[in-house]
């Protein structure tokens, strides 16, 4: 999809469009495959807090207050990306 | 991503190699397809091949290790390139990039980025010599008029700069 049609979207509320844009990025294309992307980018999120390990909540908090949101918002693709790839089932054609 | 409905002077509009993907690439990816025009003519060689000086330039995303991988998971896309010294090793190379398959990349770069042949030809005598660098980029961008008024810009002024003759350019 061209930036254009994006902004289009965007500028409409078409939510649909945009996420069918993120699931076909994550899917190289295949929706289908982007949603089970962004699920499994989620399921490794959410494994390795099963046990409540300390984790650097001071970073965390002060990356979200000090970072404009165009940086975390890339940041949060880099991290679906991350996950995704830690899952050990790697579907893309090429490499980060 | 470009496509033409008529042959131009440097024969788009020609049979596709894959015929369907032009198709396909509209159908997955809405509005992404553009239509070109105002297509740059092919400049006549000027001198024996021989004597003139070889740049290229690829959307590989082939870059020199070390160097800020390019950004593969933008939403819409990287647009800047990197300057890979045409005098690297292989071994001195990795690819950043999500949207080609790279396992025959991996076991032979030059499938994608010819540079130990380049080396050869320059080395031979064939063509009169390389660029210091050769410029590469990714392909996923979003935006064809950024891309156009940016990337390809700054990459023409910097092929420009080091004194190119004739430039090599191959999509991945």
């Amino acid at each position: 999809m061209s930036l254009q049609y994006l902004k289009e979207a965007a500028a409409a509320g078409d939510g649909e469009k945009l996420i069918r844009y993120v699931r076909l990025h994550f899917g190289d294309g295949s929706e289908d495959a982007g949603r089970r992307e962004i699920d499994k980018g989620w399921i490794q999120a959410l494994l390795p807090l099963l046990d409540v390990p300390s984790t650097d909540r001071a970073f965390i908090l002060e990356t979200l207050r000090t970072r404009d949101t165009a940086t975390l918002a890339h940041l949060y693709f880099h991290l679906h990306f991350h996950f995704v790839q830690r899952s050990g089932e790697w579907i893309h054609d090429g490499d980060l | 991503m470009t496509a033409t409905s008529e042959p131009g002077p440097m024969g788009e509009g020609r049979q596709q190699l894959r015929p369907g993907l032009w198709a396909t690439v509209n159908e997955r990816y809405p509005g992404s397809m553009i239509t070109k025009r105002d297509l740059v003519p092919l400049a006549p060689l000027g001198k024996p091949l021989s004597e003139c000086r070889l740049t290229f330039v690829s959307t590989s995303g082939v870059q020199a290790k070390g160097s800020v991988p390019f950004d593969t998971v933008h939403p819409v896309g990287d647009y800047s390139f990197r300057r890979v010294p045409s005098a690297s090793r292989v071994d001195e190379l990795e690819i950043h990039q999500l949207k080609y398959p790279t396992a025959d990349a991996h076991r032979d770069l030059n499938v994608i980025f010819p540079i130990e042949r380049l080396q050869e030809l320059a080395a031979e005598g064939v063509i009169g010599g390389l660029t210091e660098h050769f410029f590469t980029f990714i392909g996923y961008n979003m935006d064809p008029e950024r891309l156009e008024r940016t990337l390809a810009e700054d990459i023409a002024a910097a092929v420009s700069d080091e004194g190119a003759d004739i430039a090599l350019a191959a999509p991945a």
